[in-house]
C-alpha cells in the first residue's frame, strides 16, 4: 500500500523522464515483418507526437546484443523518479518453462528481459509483451512496482496476435482516454486494446486465440478483468503511458493552488458519491451529482482563465 | 436451411456403393425406453424372453417395444455371428434410422450393399435417408430398390411422397396407386392420395388412412406447403391415435414453435426427449427454447421484435423503422392490410437460426417465414452480427421474408414455392437496385449449360435440387421470371397470378390464364430474354476468370498501372462480381496508390452501386468523399452500410458527425444513440456527442441528461463541462 502511494505521488508530481523502448521482433515472413514494423512505427510516432520529457527508442528486428546495449544505456541515464515503458511486438514461444522473444540470432528469454529491466533504476516500469505466447513471460517479468501486460493469458496461446495493432491505436486515439484526464493510462490502453481485440475476433466470426491479461501486484498470474476484487490494475491506472494535453501546467502556478485544491476536493466528493450510488435514492443521487459536477465545471473554468 | 452437402455417388451402374453423410454421429442410446402401454410391454417382453437368444425376432421385439439399446445389442450379436448376412445389417440400419441416427444407418446400408450390391432393403434405406434431406438422389435409389424387388411397397410409397413434395400431383397419385396395387393396405399410398385431396381443400376423401403414420404424412405435406396450422392439426391427429409416435409429436412441437406457441411446443418436445426420441430437431429446438430467456421481445403495433438482449437496444430502431417502411410499401403494393402481427426473431448465433429452418426444403440460408391465419406471421433470420461483416444484407433479407408474409397471407399459403420465392427475390431489387443477390457464377454456368428448369417444374429446383447450386439457380430464375413478367405484363398481372394460385390453380393454368400462352412457350420467351440480358457475362466469363487472376497478381506485385489497364479492360465483362477480390476494389486501391483519389471514388461508387458489401471498402468510399468535401454523399454511403453491417461503432460515430454537419439532427441523434447502445469504448465522448445533437435540436433537457452521464464517467471532461455550464446558464435565464 505504501509503495502504491509513493509511486502515485511520483507519477503525479515530480517532473521525470519516461524511457520508451519499442522492439519489433522477427516476422518470419514478409506479411508479419511488414505488420510488426508498421505497428512499432505507429507507436513510435504517437510517442514522439505526444512530446513531453521522454526518450523514445524503437528497435526493428534487433539482435540480443543490440537490446542489451540499449538497456545498458538506459540503466545509466535513468533515475529512480523516472519511468520505463517496454513494448514487445512479434512472435514469442513458450516451452513450458522458458518464454522466448523471437529476434535475429539467439532469441532473448523472458528471464533475461526481466534481468535487463531490473538493472534500470527507474522505479515505475511497464512492460507490454504483445507477442504470441506472451502469457508465458509474466512470471519472469513481474515484480513489485512493475505493470506487466501480456497479449495472451498463457504461454500456450501460440497463434500470432493482433493485440499490438490495437495497443498502437490506443496510444493515438483520444477515445482510449476514458476518464478524459488528458492522459492515457496503462489500464485505459489495456482496456481499449483488449476490447478492440475481442471485437476483431467477434466480427470475423473467428475463435479468439488470444486473451490479454494485466499483472501489477508483482505476484499474480495476470487478470483478464483487473479490479478491486482481484487487486490488479491499481498501479496501471496511475501509470500514464501517453499525455494528451498540458494539464500539468496549472499545477505549477501558485496563484491557482486554492482552485486546484478545491477541484481535488470536488473530484473526491464525486468519487465518494458514485461509490454510494447503489445505496441512495436515484433522485437524491442525481441532484447531488449535478451540483458537484456543476461546481467542478465552474472551478475548472476558473482554472482555465 | 440445412442443405446437406454430402456427395452421393452415381447409382446408374448399381455397383457396390459407399456413401458418407455430413452429419454428426450421436452416441447410441444408452437408456432403455419403456413404452407406456403396460399390457403391450408385458406381451413384448414375454415374447422376447421366450425367443431363443440373439434372433432377428428378438431384436425386432425389443425394437417394437422402443427398447433400442437391447435391440441394438441383439443386432450387434446377430451381425457378429452372421457377418455375411446383409438382411441383418439392413434391419439394424433401419433401427438406427428409426432412432434418428442416420449416419450409422447409412454405414450399415452401405455394408449390406457391399455384401449384395442390389439389396432392395439397403437401397430403400439409403433412399429414405436421402429423402429426409430432400436429396434428389432419393428417387433414383427408390427406383433401384423397386428394380431389385418390384413388390417393395415402401419404395413405391416413397416415390409417391417424393413426387408430391415436388408438387407433381398427377405423378404422386399415379405412384400412390401403384403402391396400393402392390399392397391394398398401404398406409403410405392412402396417405398420399388423401393428402392430395386435403391439400386441395376436399375434407372428405375416400383414402383417409385412419392411421397415425398416415396423418403424420399429411402433417408433413401441409408444413412443407407452408400451411402450418393445418399441419399441426394432422400431427395432433397422429399422436391421438398413437401417443408414442414421437416423430409426429416432435414435429408437432417444432411447428407449434413456428406459430409462436412456445409453451406447448416445449411440453411436446420435452415429452419426446424424455422418451428417448432425441433427433436433432427435438434436441436443438429444446435448446433454443431454453435460450429464449436471453432475448427481449418488444411490440409496436403489428410489429413484434425478438432480439438478443445484448444487441436489442442497438438493432431495435433500425429493424422497427425498416419494418414500418416495408409494411407500408407492401400494403399498398399487394393491396391488403395485415390484420395479424408479424414477429421477427433475430438470431446472433447462426446455429439458433438454423434450428428454426431445420427440416424445411429449399435454401433458407438467410431467413425463414411462417404464417398462419390464427397466430399471424413469424420471421426468423440471422442478425447482422451473426455473419462476417459484408456477407449478409439484413434489410434485403427482411424485405424478402416480409414479401412471403404478404404472398402467403394473400393466398392463404396456397402458392407454389417458386412463385413466392420469385416475388421475394424480385422485391429485394425492387426496393433498391443495389440490394438483392448478384448474378453468381453457378447461375452463369447454368445459363451457359442451359440448365434452367421449365417454369412448371421449377419447384423441383427448390425441393429436390440435383445439387446445392441448383437451389441458388432456382432462386435466381424464379426472381428473374417475376422481373420479366413485371416488365412485360406489369405488376397487376403478377398480382392476378398470385390470386389464381390462391385459388389452387397450378402453374401451367395460371400462365395460360394470365400470360395467354402455354408454359412451354413462356419458357422459350423467358429464356431468350435471360440469354440476351446475360450474354455479355456468359460469353466472357472464362476469359474474365483468367484475367482476374492476372489483376490479382499485378496488384500483389504493386504494378498499379498494370492493375488499372487490365482491371478497366475486364471490369465490365462481369460487372455483377462484387465478392472478395472484385475488380472494383483492385482498381480503387491502385488509383489510391497513384494518388488519383477522384478515380478511386468513381470506382468505389461503381462498386457500391453494383451491390458491393465489403464494409471496409464502403467506409473507404465514405472517407474519400468526406475528404473531398462531399459530406452529404459520404453520409449516404454510410447509411447504405447500416443496412449491411450496423454493428460498428466507428461507423455510427462517423455518420452521426456527418449528419450533424449536414444539419440532419434527427439522423445524428439516431446514430449517436446507436453508439451508446453498443457498449462504446469511450462512453463519455458518446454521451457528449449525443448531448450536442440534442442541444442543436433544441432539446436542452435531454442534452443535460447526456452531459451528466458523460461527466459521471469522466468528471474532468472539459468540453462536456463547458456545454453543461452553457446549458444550465441558459436554463437559469
Amino acid at each position: 500500500m505504501k509503495l502504491f502511494w509513493l509511486l502515485l505521488l511520483a507519477a503525479l508530481s515530480a517532473p521525470a523522464t519516461t524511457f520508451y523502448v519499442t522492439i519489433s521482433g522477427l516476422g518470419g515472413e514478409p506479411d508479419y515483418e511488414q505488420r510488426f514494423k508498421m505497428w512499432a512505427e505507429d507507436i513510435d510516432s504517437s510517442l514522439k507526437r505526444a512530446g513531453g520529457d521522454s526518450s523514445v527508442v524503437t528497435l526493428v528486428e534487433p539482435t540480443r546484443e543490440q537490446i542489451r546495449a540499449r538497456f545498458a544505456e538506459i540503466a545509466k541515464q535513468a533515475k529512480p523518479a523516472d519511468a520505463l515503458v517496454v513494448m514487445l511486438i512479434g512472435h514469442g514461444t513458450f516451452d513450458g518453462v522458458d518464454y522466448k522473444f523471437n529476434i535475429p540470432g539467439p532469441d532473448i528469454t523472458g528471464a533475461e528481459l526481466g534481468a535487463l529491466l531490473d538493472r534500470v533504476p527507474a522505479t515505475r516500469q511497464l512492460v507490454v509483451n504483445m507477442t504470441s505466447s506472451s502469457g508465458g513471460s509474466i512470471e519472469a517479468l513481474r515484480r513489485p512496482a512493475r505493470v506487466v501486460i501480456a497479449a495472451t493469458r498463457t504461454g500456450t496461446e501460440k497463434n500470432a496476435t493482433v493485440f499490438a495493432r490495437y495497443w498502437a491505436e490506443a496510444l493515438r486515439d483520444p477515445a482510449a482516454d476514458a476518464d478524459k484526464n488528458e492522459a492515457i493510462s496503462a489500464l485505459e490502453a489495456f482496456h481499449y486494446a483488449q476490447r478492440k481485440t475481442a471485437d476483431f475476433y467477434e466480427s470475423q466470426k473467428r475463435l479468439a486465440t488470444e486473451h490479454a491479461v494485466l499483472e501489477d501486484t508483482g505476484k499474480g498470474e495476470g487478470e483478464r478483468v483487473p479490479s478491486a476484487e482481484n487487486g490488479e490494475g491499481r498501479l496501471a491506472a496511475a501509470f500514464p503511458v501517453v499525455r494528451l494535453g498540458a494539464n500539468a501546467a496549472a499545477a505549477r502556478d501558485p496563484a491557482k493552488r486554492p482552485l486546484l485544491e478545491k477541484k481535488e476536493q470536488l473530484e473526491q466528493a464525486i468519487d465518494k458519491l458514485k461509490y454510494e450510488k447503489a445505496a441512495m435514492p436515484a433522485d437524491a443521487y442525481k441532484k447531488q451529482l449535478t451540483q458537484l459536477l456543476l461546481e467542478l465545471a465552474r472551478t475548472q473554468e476558473a482554472l482555465d482563465k | 436451411m440445412s442443405m446437406s452437402l454430402s456427395l452421393w455417388g452415381s447409382f446408374a451402374s448399381c455397383a457396390p456403393v459407399c456413401y458418407r453423410r455430413n452429419w454428426r454421429v450421436a452416441n447410441p442410446p444408452q437408456d432403455a425406453i419403456l413404452p407406456h402401454k403396460p399390457v403391450l410391454v408385458a406381451f413384448v417382453l414375454l415374447l422376447a424372453s421366450l425367443l431363443p437368444a440373439q434372433t432377428l425376432e428378438r431384436a425386432e421385439a425389443f425394437w417394437k417395444a422402443r427398447r433400442f439399446q437391447e435391440a441394438n445389442d441383439v443386432f450387434r450379436a446377430l451381425v457378429a455371428q452372421n457377418p455375411k448376412n446383409p438382411d441383418y445389417k439392413v434391419r439394424w440400419g433401419r433401427l438406427y434410422l428409426d432412432n434418428s441416427q442416420p449416419d450409422i444407418a447409412v454405414d450399415l446400408f452401405n455394408e449390406a450393399l457391399q455384401l449384395k450390391k442390389d439389396h432392395a432393403g439397403a437401397l430403400l434405406g439409403l433412399a429414405l435417408v436421402a429423402a429426409e434431406d430432400y436429396e434428389s438422389v432419393a428417387a433414383d435409389l427408390a427406383h433401384q430398390a423397386l428394380a431389385s424387388d418390384p413388390k417393395l411397397v415402401e419404395a413405391q410409397e416413397l416415390l409417391a411422397r417424393l413426387a408430391l413434395e415436388d408438387n407433381d400431383t398427377a405423378k404422386a397419385a399415379e405412384e400412390a396407386n401403384k403402391a396400393l396395387a402392390l399392397g391394398a393396405k398401404s398406409i403410405g399410398g392412402r396417405a398420399i392420395l388423401a393428402t392430395i385431396d386435403w391439400l386441395a381443400g376436399k375434407k372428405d376423401t375416400a383414402f383417409d388412412p385412419h392411421a397415425a403414420r398416415g396423418y403424420e404424412t399429411a402433417g408433413h405435406f401441409f408444413v412443407i406447403n407452408r400451411r402450418y396450422e393445418e399441419g399441426v392439426q394432422y400431427y395432433r391427429k397422429a399422436i391421438e391415435l398413437d401417443p408414442e409416435l414421437y416423430s409426429a409429436r416432435s414435429q408437432l412441437g417444432v411447428n407449434l414453435m413456428r406459430l409462436g406457441q412456445d409453451q406447448e411446443a416445449y411440453t411436446q418436445l420435452e415429452t419426446c426427449y424424455k422418451n428417448g426420441f432425441q433427433d436433432a430437431a427435438t434436441r436443438n429446438s429444446l435448446k433454443l427454447l431454453d435460450s429464449y430467456k436471453k432475448f427481449d421481445t418488444v411490440q409496436t403495433g403489428l410489429i413484434i421484435l425478438k432480439l438478443d438482449k445484448k444487441e436489442a437496444e442497438l438493432l431495435r430502431p433500425y429493424f422497427e423503422s425498416e419494418m414500418e417502411r416495408v409494411i407500408a410499401t407492401y400494403e399498398k403494393k399487394y393491396r391488403i392490410k395485415l390484420a395479424k402481427p408479424v414477429r421477427v426473431e433475430v438470431y446472433p448465433d447462426h446455429e439458433d437460426f438454423a434450428v428454426r429452418a431445420l427440416g424445411m426444403p429449399g435454401l433458407g440460408a438467410l431467413g425463414v417465414t411462417f404464417t398462419s391465419a390464427t397466430y399471424g406471421s413469424f420471421i426468423a433470420m440471422d442478425s447482422p452480427s451473426g455473419r462476417p461483416p459484408g456477407s449478409f444484407h439484413w434489410a434485403s433479407t427482411l424485405w424478402h421474408e416480409m414479401s412471403h408474409v404478404f404472398t402467403l397471407t394473400l393466398t392463404d399459403s396456397h402458392v407454389p414455392r417458386w412463385f413466392t420465392e420469385g416475388l421475394a427475390v424480385h422485391e429485394e431489387t425492387a426496393v433498391s437496385p443495389e440490394w438483392g443477390d448478384r448474378l453468381a457464377p453457378p447461375v452463369i454456368m447454368a445459363i451457359k449449360d442451359k440448365k434452367l428448369l421449365p417454369v412448371a417444374e421449377l419447384d423441383r429446383g427448390f425441393v429436390h435440387p440435383t445439387s446445392p447450386a441448383q437451389v441458388v439457380v432456382s432462386y435466381f430464375q424464379a426472381g428473374r421470371i417475376c422481373d420479366y413478367i413485371d416488365d412485360k405484363w406489369g405488376w397487376a398481372t403478377l398480382l392476378a397470378m398470385l390470386r389464381d394460385f390462391g385459388n389452387d390453380d397450378d402453374t401451367a393454368t395460371v400462365v395460360r390464364k394470365e400470360l395467354k400462352m402455354e408454359s412451354v412457350e413462356f419458357d422459350k420467351q423467358f429464356l431468350v430474354s435471360v440469354e440476351a440480358g446475360t450474354k455479355n457475362v456468359v460469353d466472357h466469363f472464362d476469359e474474365w476468370q483468367k484475367r482476374l487472376k492476372q489483376v490479382n497478381a499485378l496488384s500483389k506485385s504493386k504494378d498499379y498501372d498494370g492493375v488499372i489497364k487490365e482491371g478497366v479492360a475486364i471490369r465490365d465483362m462481369y460487372p455483377d462480381y462484387v465478392e472478395d477480390g472484385s475488380v472494383y476494389e483492385f482498381l480503387a486501391s491502385a488509383y489510391l496508390a497513384k494518388d488519383n483519389k477522384p478515380a478511386a471514388i468513381d470506382e468505389l461508387e461503381r462498386y457500391v452501386k453494383a451491390g458491393g458489401r465489403n464494409p471496409d471498402s464502403i467506409k473507404l468510399l465514405s472517407k474519400q468523399l468526406e475528404d473531398a468535401g462531399r459530406k452529404k454523399e459520404a453520409a449516404d454511403v454510410l447509411v447504405r452500410l447500416n443496412y449491411i453491417y450496423p454493428m460498428d461503432n466507428d461507423q455510427h460515430q462517423a455518420l452521426g458527425a456527418l449528419w450533424m454537419d449536414a444539419g440532419n439532427l434527427a439522423g445524428a441523434i439516431a446514430e449517436f444513440r446507436a453508439v451508446l447502445a453498443h457498449n462504446p469504448i469511450d462512453p463519455a465522448r458518446s454521451h457528449y456527442d449525443l448531448a450536442r445533437a440534442y442541444q442543436l435540436n433544441h432539446q436542452p433537457e435531454q442534452a443535460i441528461e447526456e452531459l451528466l452521464a458523460a461527466l459521471e464517467t469522466a468528471p474532468g471532461y472539459r468540453p462536456a463541462q463547458k456545454l453543461l455550464l452553457e446549458l444550465t446558464t441558459n436554463e437559469a435565464k
